[in-house]
């Protein structure tokens, strides 16, 4: 269980009051209505699927996709940078790989927020909505789930279609107000150690000795009848299949899917290529990431945590002489491998890939050696389905902290991530009392430069 | 000459105060603060926030009103106001941006707002407060009225010096959920109105300067009012709870069975299902009064002490904090002692409060070494004792109620004079730093007089918690106490309690807390008055005009069991015991001292862990959870035990028909209808071999454990 607190000690439920729905007076009419709205026609998906690589506690523009090398050392920090694949553009040092890759990458540098704290900030960059007591948005996952899972994805995979790996921020439920089988079903959250690297144990994924998927079935249908009988006389019917039950059965009686998590299926090569063995790195969920991108599930948020750093920055590139499962290389080496394996396999120009944090950090590196939060100016980066490459988008300042021109906010972002997967960020969902709240708030833009 | 006098005298009409005529001097605190807060200058989002905003820092909604005359006519070299040259001062150039403003234009050039501070400009820019803001009064309180149509608003502000005055024009009000209720300000600030979208109860917020108030609407259901004449009234429970249905046309389901009443009322007071045995005997019993006596009868249950141990333990966060959790172990026997015997609960708060000792054998020093520090403390104190997130004003005045810095830091003063270590021993000289004042806090009661420098904080805290004046204590206990029973709080969530989140049925929640302090804080008393009343007896089932209430009470809501009690409630339909931990075998899950006790079972139930208010234990994830209900020991293992309940009956010869109505009778406290009978039978007919016959039973028993009648309260 990740906790919920975090460095500055805000919780989620000090800002949440789950609904905050006073209104009463559902009708059969609005019932009906999101059914109705899977009608909407969206922009044509230009990606199918989402990879979001979430890099937990706020990452460092500095250190990663803006780093200030003309800046007094204050600024410039402890670690260099490198020339990438765009002339003129510099990556962190430590970024090698996905420098090569910086004709394929759009990097946004102007990002900008006002809410310099973890779990505000979480809500507004994984919903695009700031936070408020009224009501918990969802992710971008589980709207793209509900938007996806009503029609047209019935019977393609059994597996869950929002789905985290490696675990998955205790900020936000993830579903916020749409309905529980839009909350990211997570793999490998497990504590540091206890499961063996490289690999995902999902449990209770086969019958129980003496049962098989026949008997499973049985029992399914017992449960349904029994439900069925005792809201006989009731007015509201609302329950139908239990969807726990629903989703757990066909994910059980799926083989295909439940080999998505076996990752020995795949040769050392590819393990050695993700950086899988290296502890706690994002290498191995970024190739379950792939495995479940191929089954066709539509988001998969790959966690990684440790982005936090009050102090000592230079321990993102090494903690120790010769450490190469540091966060930056080990993030370098995931990303670069994801990218050119979806690629290999002809997968990216279906598959947005997103990597992006909370926030920035202070652009003045503190007594610490760390840097602290830093909402006003960071950056995040795209690729894949649909983002026209080999651009950066946007600038900061000369010090890192303020957009010098093209200021992009988590609304923004949140509007061009819906258009790339084909949903309107201007479609309504409607909250479990029918109200009716747009997908990306309104005023959000959409950043078309980005787009192919 | 006549339109200038004409627009004098439209000034006037819109202005009652005066405050913008000349000649009338204007006041810092009460005239031109408001207007910041009105204008959203010192909102958290803008100067109010801790770091202010590009350089200027206000207190949040005015809270500190000396600070912010600093921060507005001392800081910046005096540019902000300049007395000589009103039109050159800073506060009118930026917030009109007339010069560059992050946060826009927010006044009007040469409106009322502007003209007025400018006037306070030119007049020096002084602050000589003339009066101080004492009150608010905003009408309507609540108001009952049809969607769509308009509501005027108004607020009265009250002086101390005896004065009154009308600032609707300068108070802000705001729907809590603009979706549904409209807001209209903008054609005249004096004469504001608010009109709800959809029925409903909605709440619109008031603001002038710090003071909050809320404006609740009630908007009918369409359609005729229902006839509730017929509908039954116990006690005074029903007479709040059937206004409000007549308010909002909502219709009342009928009476529930004597069957579904047995098993709602044994599982809301003791966390069991009822045993087979009294299930029978209560439903041949012709006693008219034979509800109230089995009510009697379960509150007077070693059963209840077990469960209501439980839940007040949920409250008090017990939870082992020494290797063995010789501590849990103690506090919660102590807690099971005080419920056997009947304490009130201002008894046992009051143990609590005062206690010093060694944690690890007496229970109540437990309660300090809840939240770490003293303002862990606090926060602790207030959310389960009052009902109230004060934790909010550890670094500014709480935004949305009256509670202020020093309240908090005050509290958690009073809370320090303790060392809590594994033995609680008095610390009477520590201290708590006020982050406001950057000196030690002084002890103060919340809301209240600060502590003379000989009281004891503890002391003081615990005569003031229970003393019959103060509301808190009771009104968030029977809170909870309606809430276990009911499914939901008259408040929610149920420790936040403040005057711009009310109950669904404010008179009730008075009238249930006075009732409770009038019966010694007795739990048994209130839960008694719940489990009696009309309301509580309604049967779950929805009618059409009902189906969309998920809090007045026409339906009796169906509300998931607590983890314990589910997982207990299985332990018991298939008579064979889970281990937790390694609490001895045979110690349900309500009895467990220890709330981290190694369980996967809870864990995917979504228990409660108690580092925290228990109030927002997160959803469980429901496809980890229907994996290991299929795949999974916790039933599975279970269902074919041999010692269990189907093996045994099977062994005992019983036909399979009799099988499947037992397990209905134990599990869901009636027999299979008619149509579920026939359904079973048939589905049995079809099964000759005797090996299958059994699977299927298997099968059938899990179906039960899932369904969705088993699983919730109703």
């Amino acid at each position: 269980m990740i906790s919920a607190i975090r460095c500055d000690g805000v919780r989620r439920r000090d800002f949440v009051r789950v609904g905050g729905l006073s209104a009463l007076g559902l009708s059969l009419a609005d019932l009906a209505r999101p059914a109705a709205a899977a009608n909407q026609t969206g922009p044509e998906p230009r990606a199918k699927s989402c990879v979001l690589i979430w890099l937990d506690g706020g990452p460092s523009h500095l250190e990663t996709f803006d780093p200030k090398p003309d800046a007094p050392v204050e600024v410039r920090g402890p670690l260099g940078s490198i020339a990438t694949a765009l002339p003129g553009v510099r990556f962190g040092e430590c970024l090698e790989q996905t420098a090569r890759l910086a004709d394929r990458l759009a990097v946004v540098r102007s990002m900008t927020s006002p809410l310099g704290e973890h779990v505000f900030g979480t809500h507004y960059l994984m919903t695009g909505y700031r936070p408020t007591p009224a009501l918990e948005y969802p992710t971008f996952g589980a709207t793209l789930a509900h938007v996806r899972g009503s029609a047209d994805n019935v019977g393609r995979t059994a597996l869950p279609p929002h789905m985290a790996v490696g675990g998955f921020t205790g900020a936000v439920s993830g579903r916020g107000y749409l309905p529980t089988d839009t909350t990211p079903f997570v793999v490998g959250g497990e504590a540091a150690g206890k499961r063996p690297p490289g690999q995902f144990r999902v449990p209770d994924l086969d019958p129980y000795a003496g049962l098989d998927l026949p008997r499973l079935a049985r029992r399914k249908r017992i449960t349904a009848a029994l439900d069925r009988f005792s809201r006989a006389g009731d007015a509201d019917a609302a329950v139908g299949e239990n969807p726990d039950l629903r989703r757990a059965y066909d994910l059980i009686a799926s083989a295909a899917a439940k080999r998505a998590f076996d990752l020995t299926e795949e040769p050392a090569a590819i393990h050695n290529r993700y950086g899988v063995g290296n502890g706690n790195g994002p290498g191995a969920g970024c190739l379950l990431a792939r495995r479940l991108v191929e089954r066709e599930v539509p988001f998969v948020t790959v966690y990684s945590s440790g982005w936090d750093t009050h102090s000592n920055v230079a321990a993102l590139a090494s903690r120790y002489p010769g450490d190469g499962g540091a966060k930056l290389p080990a993030l370098d080496r995931a990303l670069a491998a994801l990218l050119t394996d979806l690629d290999e396999r002809q997968l990216l120009e279906e598959t947005l890939v997103v990597v992006a944090g909370e926030f920035g950090r202070t652009p003045r590196i503190n007594a610490a050696g760390g840097r602290d939060h830093w909402p006003n100016a960071f950056s995040m980066l795209m690729a894949g389905g649909g983002v026209s490459g080999g651009q950066v988008y946007g600038a900061s300042d000369r010090l890192g902290e303020f957009p010098a021109e093209d200021a992009v906010t988590p609304a923004d972002l949140a509007a061009t991530i819906f258009t790339l997967l084909g949903v309107d960020p201007a479609r309504e969902l409607h909250t479990a009392d029918g109200r009716p709240v747009r997908v990306a708030p309104d005023g959000a833009r959409v950043l078309t430069d980005l787009l192919a | 000459m006549l339109p200038l006098l004409a627009l004098l005298i439209l000034a006037a009409a819109a202005d009652p105060a005066g405050a913008s005529e000349p000649g009338i001097a204007v006041d810092f605190d009460t005239d031109v603060l408001p207007i910041l807060t009105r204008s959203g200058c010192n909102a958290g989002a803008c100067h109010g926030a801790a770091a202010g905003r590009g350089g200027f820092s206000l207190s949040l909604y005015g809270g500190d009103p000396a600070a912010d005359y600093a921060a507005i006519a001392r800081e910046l070299k005096g540019r902000r106001v300049n007395p000589g040259r009103p039109n050159d001062s800073l506060l009118l150039l930026k917030s009109t941006e007339s010069i560059g403003h992050g946060g826009g234009p927010v006044l009007e050039f040469d409106g009322q707002a502007h003209r007025l501070l400018r006037r306070w400009i030119a007049a020096g820019a002084v602050r000589s407060p003339s009066r101080s803001l004492i009150g608010l009064t905003v009408t309507p309180e609540r108001r009952t009225v049809p969607v769509n149509q308009a509501t005027p608003l108004r607020a009265l502000a009250q002086y101390d010096d005896g004065t009154e005055r009308d600032v609707t024009r300068w108070t802000s009000f705001t729907a809590e959920d603009p979706a549904v209720v409209r807001v209209e300000a903008d054609a005249d600030p004096a004469a504001p109105t608010a009109a709800a979208l959809r029925p409903g109860r909605h709440v619109v917020v008031a603001r002038h300067r710090d003071r909050v108030h809320a404006v609740e609407l009630i908007a009918p259901r369409v359609g005729a009012a229902p006839d509730l004449s017929a509908v039954g009234r116990a006690n005074f429970i029903d007479d709040h709870v059937l206004a409000a249905l007549a308010d909002l046309h909502l219709p009342a389901s009928p009476p529930a069975g004597d069957a579904a009443f047995l098993r709602r009322v044994t599982l809301g007071l003791t966390g069991r299902l009822p045993t087979p045995a009294i299930a029978e005997t209560f439903l041949a019993d012709r006693d008219p009064d034979k509800r109230a006596k089995r009510v009697d009868a379960l509150l007077a249950s070693e059963a209840f002490v077990q469960y209501w141990t439980h839940q007040l333990a949920e409250l008090l966060r017990v939870r082992p904090r020494e290797p063995g959790g010789a501590d849990a172990q103690a506090y919660h026997e102590w807690l099971a002692d005080r419920l056997r015997e009947g304490a009130g609960l201002d008894s046992i708060v009051r143990a609590a409060l005062r206690a010093t000792g060694d944690a690890r054998e007496n229970g109540p020093p437990n309660f300090h070494r809840v939240g770490g520090d003293p303002r862990g403390r606090a926060e602790f104190v207030s959310e389960a004792l009052m009902g109230v997130r004060l934790r909010c004003a550890n670094c500014h005045n709480h935004p949305l109620d009256r509670w202020t810095q020093d309240d908090f830091h005050g509290l958690a003063a009073s809370l320090a004079r303790f060392k809590a270590g594994s033995v609680v021993r008095p610390d009477p000289g520590a201290e708590v730093l006020h982050p406001g004042t950057g000196e030690p806090a002084r002890p103060k009661l919340p809301g209240g007089a600060y502590l003379a420098a000989g009281d004891d904080g503890p002391e003081a805290l615990a005569d003031w918690l229970v003393s019959p004046e103060n509301p808190y204590l009771a009104e968030a206990f029977v809170n909870r106490l309606w809430k276990a029973l009911i499914g939901r709080g008259l408040v929610e969530p149920a420790d936040d309690f403040r005057a711009t989140n009310p109950a669904t049925h404010p008179a009730l929640l008075k009238e249930l807390a006075n009732d409770f302090v009038a019966h010694g804080y007795d739990l048994r008393h209130t839960l008694r008055t719940i489990a009696l009343s009309a309301a509580y007896a309604r049967s779950a089932a929805a009618l059409p005009g009902n189906a969309a209430d998920d809090r007045f009470l026409s339906h009796f809501p169906r509300t998931p069991l607590p983890p314990a009690a589910l997982a207990d409630a299985v332990t018991d339909v298939l008579g064979v015991g889970e281990r937790y931990g390694d609490a001895p075998p045979g110690t349900r899950a309500v009895e467990l001292a220890d709330a981290t006790a190694a369980s996967l079972t809870l864990d995917l139930l979504g228990r409660c862990g108690r580092e925290e208010s228990c109030e927002s234990t997160a959803t469980p994830d429901g496809l980890r959870k229907g994996l290991h209900l299929f795949n999974g020991p916790w039933l599975n293992a279970r269902i074919t035990a041999p010692n269990g309940r189907l093996r045994t009956l099977l062994a005992a010869g019983t036909s399979p028909e009799k099988i499947v109505e037992r397990f209905y009778l134990v599990a869901l406290t009636r027999k299979p209808t008619a149509s579920e009978a026939a359904h079973w039978t048939a589905e049995l007919a079809g099964i000759s071999d005797e090996a299958a016959r059994t699977t299927f039973l298997e099968d059938f028993v899990w179906g039960l454990l899932t369904c969705d009648e088993f699983v919730t309260n109703h």
